[in-house]
């Protein structure tokens, strides 16, 4: 067991200190184009703190925070569980074009955002909408 | 794939390129295998049940009931389908227990009425009707899983966030619905915080399926179907770990694993409409896979162009006190129906463009990532020209809906007096609610044709034997306009318990 974790955690290490490496592959985004490529992703995902987790945890503040960790989300697969990475754009760039690929335990029921623009587009929205303070209306 | 209008093919040339595509398409899963070509089975059960979201595990429920081998497989890894990510609700009246408990008033032939008048032309009578009579008894047996309800009603549109469990799902307030049957609240839903309904719903109905000795296995995916020489389905090539896998079936096979919209191609021949629609909506697995599996062993297939097209221009309750125009500038429907019937008309009928007109009491206040702000002017005039409408036509629209507001009265689309009032007090405000600029959540509805029973029917409406399909493998309850939330996960409870029990060989 013990091996394991520590074979999960290189591997996790080895996969952010890869990705981080791609530091300047992201392409330049579109955050206006990046709302529509989100638009699948609120089937599970909600970018704003107040609409609290659904099938996937909340992704309000996303970036800088160790994945798998948040409170009041009880779904996570072993993988993120045990996590020790933090979510870096580059990590959830990476991550996004193929889920399985990356991550095969995770429960997230996405086939991925293959296209690396899209994705930047993508990921150019999350950087806006993570981060802004909006209430219920 | 052959081209058929490409000069210059010989007829020789044309056969093999009709051939190779045959293969490719063998391949790939479309056409079915004849029983002689299996030379071993890998497995045998009694009832083999592709898909693990709501149809597939009622299903599995009910066919443990007959006492028999009960198989499902799932192609991702994790068990739930699309009905885990869903609200879980189930459009379910005629008075039942909760209904009962919070006293609304309804009965099967209201709920009926609803069903069969207030959307599609020519509805699938004989499944509507049956679900209407056995509506009641179907909540009761979803209690009677384990499945939790709260005491709480809303009078709130839209899916709660709290922890009510019933609430008016549809657009049964919405005129001409409510001229046509007595509005009901119908809409049922797990008594937890949040939208996740289905989670709950899934949760609990898998752990119920397990309980009853069905046997669950995650990451297999249906290929092909397999068929005696006189039609009967015999079997089912899957797929695991990439290595194919021949199950024989000794008594049904129940096709139930989801709709086709994130399966493009397929979206972009059949539902031409949906593809243009911002956001495919359902989990990973809604490839089609079932349908073509059903359609390569000769099914027939129905409404494959319908889904549902949804525009949730509210919440907030006040912005439906503005008005949705046409890129005429004219109004088309009103703006209190429900999101389906708004999404319907937009994405089928108006080119799939629309705009929300807004004065300064009906704007959206708070930063939403649903309808980009496509104009704004302190005249109408002004926003109209902005949007390059016809000459006079917005202006005319909104005289006209303003003269009449100002008495509580909507002659064209007959909207409650509660959100009527004239649109004055600017800056003005267009929203763009069409299909490729909004969040335009679609799926698809569309499906092998079946009887109430599940058992699928080929173009000749004679049932091949053995195979059975529900939910979203099926052309069923919902079809388009999509008039209440919950039909969908309803239609999948009840027909899948249906299938499962006649592909069991069970009795209904």
């Amino acid at each position: 067991m013990i091996r394991k974790l520590i074979a999960q955690s290189v591997l996790l290490l080895a996969v952010s200190a890869s990705v981080l490496a791609q530091d300047s592959a992201i392409p330049v985004g579109d955050p206006e184009r990046g709302r529509l490529v989100f638009g699948p992703c609120r089937t599970c995902h909600y970018p704003d703190a107040f609409m609290g987790h659904n099938f996937g945890p909340n992704l309000h503040r996303i970036f800088g925070k160790v994945a798998g960790k948040q409170p009041g989300f009880d779904y996570y697969s072993q993988t993120f569980k045990q996590a020790q990475f933090v979510w870096t754009e580059q990590l959830m760039f990476a991550w996004l074009e193929n889920p399985g690929a990356m991550f095969p335990e995770s429960r997230m029921m996405s086939r991925g955002v293959p296209d690396s623009q899209d994705r930047a587009d993508l990921i150019a929205f999350l950087r806006r909408a993570t981060v802004r303070e909006v209430s219920l209306p | 794939m052959t081209d058929p209008d490409k000069p210059g093919l010989n007829r020789r040339q044309l056969l093999a390129g009709v051939a190779a595509a045959a293969a490719t398409t063998a391949a790939a899963g479309a056409c079915a295998v004849p029983r002689s070509a299996v030379k071993s089975w890998d497995m045998t059960v009694d009832v083999l049940i592709a898909g693990s979201g709501a149809a597939g595990v009622s299903a599995a429920i009910e066919a443990c009931h007959s006492d028999v081998q009960v198989l499902v497989v799932e192609s991702l890894l994790n068990f739930g389908g699309s009905s885990s990510l869903s609200g879980g609700v189930i459009y379910a009246g005629g008075g039942t227990a909760l209904q009962k408990a919070l006293k609304v008033e309804d009965s099967p032939e209201e709920m009926f009425k609803f069903l069969s008048q207030a959307g599609t032309t020519h509805p699938p009578l004989d499944k509507i009707q049956l679900y209407c009579e056995e509506s009641v008894a179907h909540f009761d047996w979803l209690l009677d899983q384990g499945i939790d309800y709260s005491g709480q009603f809303t009078v709130a549109k839209g899916l709660p966030m709290g922890d009510e469990s019933l609430y008016y799902s549809g657009t049964e307030q919405a005129w001409p619905a409510r001229e046509l049957a007595r509005p009901a609240a119908r809409g049922h839903v797990p008594g937890v915080p949040g939208l996740n309904g289905g989670r709950h719903l899934m949760e609990t109905l898998i752990p119920r399926a397990l309980k009853l000795g069905a046997k669950f296995r995650s990451q297999v995916s249906g290929e092909q179907l397999i068929v005696e020489s006189d039609g009967r389905i015999a079997g089912m090539v899957v797929t695991i770990d990439d290595k194919p896998m021949n199950i024989r079936v000794r008594r049904g096979v129940v096709l139930a694993c989801g709709g086709f919209i994130h399966n493009r191609e397929m979206v972009k021949q059949y539902a031409p409409q949906l593809y243009n629609c911002s956001v495919p909506w359902g989990s990973a697995g809604d490839m089609g896979q079932g349908i073509n599996m059903g359609v390569g062993a000769g099914g027939a297939t129905l409404r494959m162009h319908e889904g549902f097209a949804i525009a949730p221009i509210y919440p907030p309750e006040n912005s439906i006190s503005g008005i949705l125009v046409n890129a005429s500038g004219q109004r088309f429907i009103s703006e209190e129906s429900y999101h389906g019937v708004l999404g319907h008309a937009i994405t089928y009928h108006q080119g799939g463009k629309a705009w929300l007109i807004t004065d300064q009491g009906s704007s959206y206040t708070f930063e939403q990532d649903n309808f980009p702000l496509a104009a704004k002017a302190d005249t109408i005039g002004d926003l109209a020209n902005r949007l390059g409408m016809p000459r006079g036509s917005l202006q005319n629209t909104v005289a006209y809906y303003n003269r009449h507001a100002v008495n509580h009265n909507d002659p064209l689309f007959k909207k409650s007096s509660s959100y009527l009032r004239p649109l004055k007090g600017p800056p003005y405000e267009a929203w763009d609610i069409s299909v490729d600029r909004a969040f335009f959540p679609a799926h698809t509805f569309g499906g092998l044709r079946t009887s109430v029973d599940g058992e699928v029917y080929n173009s000749f409406g004679e049932v091949i034997p053995g195979l059975y399909a529900a939910g979203r493998n099926t052309a069923g309850l919902p079809t388009a306009p999509y008039i209440a939330s919950g039909l969908s996960v309803g239609d999948c409870t009840f027909f899948g318990r249906r299938a499962g029990r006649a592909a069991a060989g069970g009795a209904n």
